[in-house]
């Protein structure tokens, strides 16, 4: 199973952030039954990274910046393709 | 407290009630004695050229917060006080105004000290001559029945509500008129009871010593806690060593969801959040709050509860000083104080507020 942790903080969410909570939904239907889409509390790479780029995504404990839902449809095809 | 009863219904009525309700809340908050009140409304009110009785009715109620009440009632059904699921029934001393009208007026003047659980139910005459002319109560709903009523509906629910309980007598006196009430129909209860209390920690402390201080105050607290903020959050996790789940419901509110954590009662996202409830307290006009979403739910709960501690983090958050970012990310003291300023005067609540 995948996982993909959405950040909740508020700088990713109003980076572009807030439509990742569509993931669920668009999903492709082969791949629904094989990904776990979670919140999560902030991850922290806001604090520590320069530039920021958020919003961030893990799949699998692998981040992903400047996230969007097609992006992480990419990174979570690789991840199970790559299984 | 005044219930005021206009005589007939329609816009004289409810002129001359509004009147009467108005002058008799100024001075009683003005401190004059209650009989002095009662006596200028008296004189105030126009009499009906006819039937020579007074436009409106009134009951005035004055408490004191150590329970010290005192109750002038001229021509409203008598109020009900019920203590430990029974009428109580202080006893009433009557003043009498003759005024060079042939009818005489009597006004009641009651005093007792309210005890904790007790209730203070009044209501218009729409309650109490209710169903009057149908087949159950050709009389009309009466006194002595509303009373067996009120008792009957505190026994089954000892925590009612002061709201929920008036608008129960309410809907119970439209039944009565088969829905289709023939007279003005107001109720107002009050419920002497502990105040209920919340406490909501926004913000991260300025320094980090005082984490710790920030976890004890809302492990003690005596009340419903509310966090706004996920760092804030975060924090509270780790003193704790309790997991925070996050929530996947973002709704239409257009704000992050909502998390849970033992302990408290809810987690949201910290200032989008409380932005919104500032702006929700300020375009709030009277009823009950409708919808969902996480500004919803902590402006229901404000509502709800008393006493209000708001325990405000100072730390900024440095990711969000980018001049990039949109403008709602204000400084979060800011917003607090809005809040409070919203609470205390518009919502008469009891607020305090903290920085640490």
């Amino acid at each position: 199973m995948t996982t993909v942790k959405i950040c909740s903080g508020t700088l990713c969410y109003v980076m572009g952030g807030s439509e990742l909570w569509t993931l669920p939904e668009a999903l492709p239907a082969e791949l629904k039954d094989r990904v776990t889409v979670k919140g999560s509390p902030c991850l922290g790479y806001c604090n520590n990274e320069k530039p920021v780029k958020a919003p961030y995504v893990e799949v699998n404990g692998k981040v992903i910046r400047e996230a969007s839902v097609s992006k992480i449809i990419e990174v979570i095809k690789d991840e199970i393709g790559g299984k | 407290m005044v219930l005021s009863d206009g005589l007939g219904s329609g816009i004289k009525a409810n002129v001359l009630a509004s009147l009467t309700a108005s002058m008799a809340v100024n001075y009683t908050l003005l401190k004059e004695p209650i009989d002095r009140i009662a006596h200028t409304i008296m004189k105030t009110l126009p009499v009906d050229s006819e039937r020579k009785i007074s436009y409106a009715t009134f009951t005035i109620v004055d408490i004191e917060s150590d329970g010290e009440t005192n109750v002038v009632e001229y021509d409203n059904p008598s109020f009900v006080l019920i203590r430990n699921g029974k009428v109580i029934t202080p006893e009433k001393e009557s003043i009498t105004l003759e005024e060079n009208s042939i009818r005489k007026k009597v006004m009641y003047r009651s005093h007792f000290i309210a005890q904790k659980e007790d209730r203070m139910i009044l209501f218009s005459d729409g309650v109490t001559q209710s169903g009057m002319g149908t087949l159950q109560m050709p009389f009309g709903w009466g006194d002595e029945a509303v009373q067996k009523y009120i008792i009957k509906e505190l026994k089954s629910k000892p925590n009612k509500s002061a709201t929920a309980l008036a608008k129960k007598i309410v809907q119970q006196s439209q039944k009565n008129d088969i829905y289709l009430s023939k007279d003005d129909t107001t109720c107002a209860v009050v419920y002497f009871r502990e105040p209920r209390r919340l406490l909501i920690c926004t913000g991260p402390p300025f320094h980090e010593q005082k984490d710790k201080h920030l976890a004890s105050i809302v492990k003690s607290f005596p009340g419903k806690k509310i966090i706004c903020g996920g760092t804030t959050a975060q924090i509270l996790s780790r003193e704790f060593g309790k997991e925070i789940e996050v929530g996947f419901d973002v709704g239409k509110s257009g704000l992050p969801p909502t998390s849970s954590m033992e302990g408290v009662d809810l987690i949201t996202e910290g200032i989008l959040t409380i932005g919104k409830v500032a702006q929700l307290l300020d375009e709030h006009t009277t009823g009950e709050v409708e919808g969902d979403g996480p500004a919803i739910e902590i402006v229901k709960m404000l509502l709800q509860n008393d006493i209000i501690d708001f325990v405000v983090g100072t730390k900024i958050n440095i990711a969000h000083q980018d001049p990039n970012l949109p403008v709602e990310l204000e400084i979060r003291r800011n917003v607090v104080k809005r809040i409070v300023r919203l609470l205390e005067e518009k919502f008469l609540k009891e607020v305090r507020l903290q920085f640490i």
